[in-house]
């Protein structure tokens, strides 16, 4: 018999905090109420297929992580940089841009009328029946930046947004970002996910993009969370005529990371890059949820997802190309190659095409396999000892993704990620 | 470039000819479901306890089963009371002895239909046999086929010359609980084919069914079991029309394949159900579970089809790859046109080591209608050395039709490697002109492109079959063309 499905417990709707402006407050209430009986994902939920069976949302990690000031050790950043701690913004460990045209707000310290406008926005590049986890954000989280570009403003260095999630006791932590670019205005914004602690947290993050004609922006997210956080975390853009998105996602495993990537291609001439790396090593896991919509004709979207899983761990990329009915002359990309290294491990992937216009180019691709032998025998035949080999091949599978990151202080720490990662997952080979 | 469209959308319209109804005295059941029908359809058909205990099983379970609703598909609601679950065209008390004792209007619509049911027809070569609505009407070939040892006949034959075949393979490659469909099929499936070819025999002709549903308000649930014993080799081809009616009509049929140790089977389907109007009234909804198991070492199992036909099409034809270096392969070709709707493709799932499958799909969307590929390519920890390559392609004929892909891969073993492909593409101006200018007429360089876009999958595909679905696909397209 069909066991009634399980409903998101009230604990989680039980928002802490109330220093937002009214106009936020009130959107956050009204989320908090729609959710009331959310039924939550499980096997049989088409893009929780994979997954549901890793999300736990017990009650004990409903309480919202108390905001501290400890900050743990920063990451290395070559740019400007805003520390969150458990959803909090800290001042003194960030150090804010000074660029005219570019204004960068806490959501706490927003007046009424921008914090209505906002309010009026959040959530509006997010598909909500699709990323389920995100409206729960919209209901629980107690500050978030917003970053406002005007007219052709540009922001000369990175900006690394520090997330740390401290997790001395069991509780989550809802980060949240709204980025409007204006016409012509560029920036580059890195998304650093981190934690401190060891007892059982939830991160469940949203990051929205707004980017007006001409905008050009570059988003990197790295997810290095450790082995006691459960991570679920939404991107949403929206793209005008000529906009260009730039993403780069970069994540290692966990008990549970799921990431939705959701781009609208709203006007014509608007392009996207969406690069993706996952590794995952032990029994950890890492789901990879990617849609694409060319709803205007003359988009073109270039989508590459890598996948590493070792040992018994497994990892999942599904990608959607959606061409609506009037986008003639889409050009539409995407390939996700995955690498099995061990028989435990378990690789799921779902290239997904629907089209409603015929004009249009879109192809896709996928592979899931191991190593190439022959690549294997050249290296070993000229003297290379096989783990070597085996370590080499892995790291050129996923450098030719890192590489195209264009944030030097990044690619470091990724590269260094890597390399212990892979290390670790040939010892013994 | 908008003439291209006129002429492509011209070509598209051409009405279907199998439209016609056979006026022949029909017994029917009155409409509904319940244990008692399922009782009156096991005792006309005089079937041992056994499969009336199998089919009661399947209705119990199939009453606490979900109608599926993840297909790309739209429909209306299926009033399951309200399909007759039984139609026969009425004859004398026992099985025709020869074509001879077969009612000659029925024959006359073979005849229209163009299957080579009659003896005199010997040339085509191949052996018939003809399901009518519910009941297989007449076997032709019967004699050299037994000579050969192979059993073709009709399942409910089959249940009653047969029985311990049959309890023992019958459920055993869709069990009753499989899907909603395939549960439904078992509790009241009325009639089908069944196959039996020995160890070692080479079946000595292509074996072939025909499907026609006739009456008004029946369904058609018929069930085919193929089982190709150690080192046997068969090639099956089936067909399929209906009469064009304003009302849907639902066909859910299972088939399932078995083969042994070093065994082949070739299962070829050309689907020509009747796809409703040009407007989207009527039509068969085609909701049908094929799979095939590899059980044996170094056995093959392949599937072909052409899908022109139906309203609503629901379609998997899949390979369980058990055995060592079993095969799996399907080549398929879906045409959709108006508003026809196609959720159609494969699953692969790979159990045994150095299993290899391919998987080549060809969709072609015209009108407003909406053509969808899912495949499902699965490896086992146990599938060492397992391979897959696919392929999936659409082609688009017009703005208002919609192509989609949905391919599943999982893999748990690090030693399968899995390639997917896939492409989505228009017939070119550049492609018309270059025909056009050769003095080609729109019509036939849109039926020539088409021809060529599907030409790895018709290759597949028996000689009589492939020439028949060349030209199915040119009827079918006509009009579409915009």
């Amino acid at each position: 018999m069909m066991k009634a499905a399980p409903t998101l417990s009230s604990a989680f709707l039980e928002a802490a905090g109330s220093k937002l402006p009214a106009p936020l407050q009130a959107l956050r209430e009204q989320r908090g109420k729609a959710l009331a009986d959310m039924p939550l994902p499980t096997r049989k939920t088409e893009n929780w297929k994979y997954s549901s069976r890793y999300l736990k949302l017990t009650d004990e990690l409903a309480a919202s992580l108390p905001a501290g000031r400890n900050c743990g050790p920063g990451l290395a950043v070559d740019g400007y940089h805003i520390v969150i701690h458990n959803g909090v913004l800290v001042p003194e460990a960030s150090d804010f841009p000074d660029v005219d045209g570019i204004e960068i707000r806490s959501f706490v310290d927003l007046d009424d009328e921008t914090a209505q406008q906002l309010a009026d926005r959040l959530d509006n590049t997010l598909d909500n029946n699709a990323v389920q986890m995100a409206r729960l954000n919209t209901a629980r989280f107690e500050d978030g930046l917003y970053i406002r570009l005007r007219q052709d403003a540009v922001l000369d260095r990175p900006l690394f947004v520090i997330f740390e999630a401290d997790a001395e006791a069991a509780g989550s932590v809802y980060p949240r970002i709204y980025v409007d670019a204006g016409a012509n205005s560029q920036m580059t914004l890195v998304e650093e996910y981190i934690s401190t602690g060891d007892q059982t947290a939830l991160v469940d993050a949203v990051t929205e993009f707004s980017l007006a004609d001409g905008a050009n922006v570059t988003n990197v997210r790295l997810s290095l969370e450790g082995e006691n956080i459960h991570h679920i975390g939404a991107t949403g853009a929206r793209l005008l005529g000529h906009a260009r998105l730039d993403s780069h996602c970069v994540g290692f495993g966990g008990p549970l990371r799921r990431h939705d990537l959701q781009v609208r291609l709203e006007a014509p001439g608007a392009n996207c890059r969406l690069n993706g790396v996952a590794v995952t090593q032990d029994k950890q896991h890492f789901d990879n949820h990617t849609t694409v919509e060319h709803v205007a004709p003359h988009c073109d979207s270039e989508e590459t997802y890598r996948n590493i899983a070792a040992d018994e761990s497994h990892a999942i990329f599904n990608g959607r190309i959606h061409i609506h009915k009037d986008a003639q002359k889409s050009n539409a990309n995407m390939s996700n190659k995955n690498l099995l290294l061990s028989t435990g491990a378990e690789i799921d992937t779902k290239p997904e095409l629907e089209i409603y216009a015929d004009d249009v180019k879109c192809a896709h691709g996928a592979t899931v396999g191991q190593l190439d032998e022959t690549a294997l025998f050249y290296l070993v035949s000229r003297g290379i000892d096989r783990r070597e080999a085996n370590t080499l091949l892995s790291m050129a599978f996923i450098n030719e993704l890192i590489e195209q990151i264009p944030v030097e202080a990044v690619r470091e720490t990724v590269q260094a990620r890597l390399n212990r990662f892979i290390e670790q997952a040939f010892e013994g080979a | 470039m908008a003439n291209t469209d006129k002429q492509v959308n011209e070509l598209i319209k051409r009405e279907y000819e199998h439209g016609f109804v056979t006026e022949i005295e029909a017994e029917t059941f009155e409409p509904g479901l319940n244990e008692d029908i399922i009782g009156r359809l096991s005792a006309i058909k005089k079937e041992p306890q056994f499969m009336l205990d199998w089919r009661l099983k399947a209705y119990r379970r199939w009453l606490e089963m979900d109608e599926p609703n993840w297909a790309h598909v739209g429909y209306p609601k299926i009033d399951y009371n309200a399909i007759s679950y039984y139609s026969a065209p009425k004859r004398k008390e026992d099985m025709p002895q020869s074509l001879d004792d077969v009612d000659p209007e029925l024959l006359k619509t073979y005849e229209k239909l163009g299957i080579p049911l009659h003896e005199r027809e010997k040339l085509a070569g191949v052996a018939v046999d003809a399901v009518f609505d519910s009941v297989s009407v007449a076997t032709t070939f019967k004699e050299p086929l037994a000579k050969a040892g192979v059993i073709f006949c009709s399942i409910s034959e089959a249940i009653q010359d047969y029985p311990e075949l049959v309890q023992k393979y019958l459920g055993s490659v869709v069990p009753a609980g499989d899907n909603f469909f395939a549960g439904l099929n078992s509790a009241v499936f009325s009639d089908g084919t069944f196959v039996y070819v020995p160890k070692g025999v080479r079946c000595p002709m292509e074996l072939s069914t025909y499907f026609r549903i006739n009456a008004a308000n029946t369904g058609q649930f018929e069930r085919t079991l193929i089982i190709a014993d150690e080192g046997s080799y068969v090639s099956y081809l089936e067909g399929c029309t209906a009469p064009m009616r304003d009302e849907n009509q639902l066909h859910a049929a299972v088939v399932e394949l078995v083969a042994l140790d070093d065994a082949q089977i070739k299962y070829s389907t050309v689907q020509n159900w009747y796809p409703g109007d040009e407007n989207g009234k009527g039509g068969i909804f085609n909701f049908v579970t094929k799979r095939g198991a590899c059980i044996g070492k170094n056995s093959k199992i392949s599937w072909t089809q052409v899908e022109t036909g139906s309203a609503v099409t629901w379609k998997y034809p899949s390979c369980v790859l058990r055995g060592e270096n079993s095969v799996g392969e399907f080549y398929s070709v879906a045409l959709t046109n108006n508003y026809q709707q196609a959720d159609t493709g494969t699953k692969m799932v790979h159990l045994g080591k150095n299993t290899s499958s391919t998987i080549i799909s060809k969709g072609i969307s015209a009108g407003r209608s909406s053509n969808a590929y899912r495949g499902l390519v699965k490896f086992g920890p146990g599938a060492e050395g397992a391979r897959n390559f696919t392929q999936c392609d659409s082609l688009l004929i017009g703005d208002q039709c919609a192509a989609h892909t949905f391919p599943y891969i999982e893999s748990k073993n690090k030693g399968a490697i899995v390639e997917h492909e896939a492409t989505t593409s228009k017939v070119s101006d550049e492609q018309m002109f270059l025909c056009r200018q050769r003095g080609i007429d729109p019509e036939q360089a849109v039926s020539m492109i088409v021809n060529g876009f599907c030409k790895e999958v018709f290759k597949e595909l028996p000689m009589e079959f492939a020439v028949e679905a060349g030209k199915l696909l040119e009827v079918s397209l006509e009009g579409s063309v915009g």
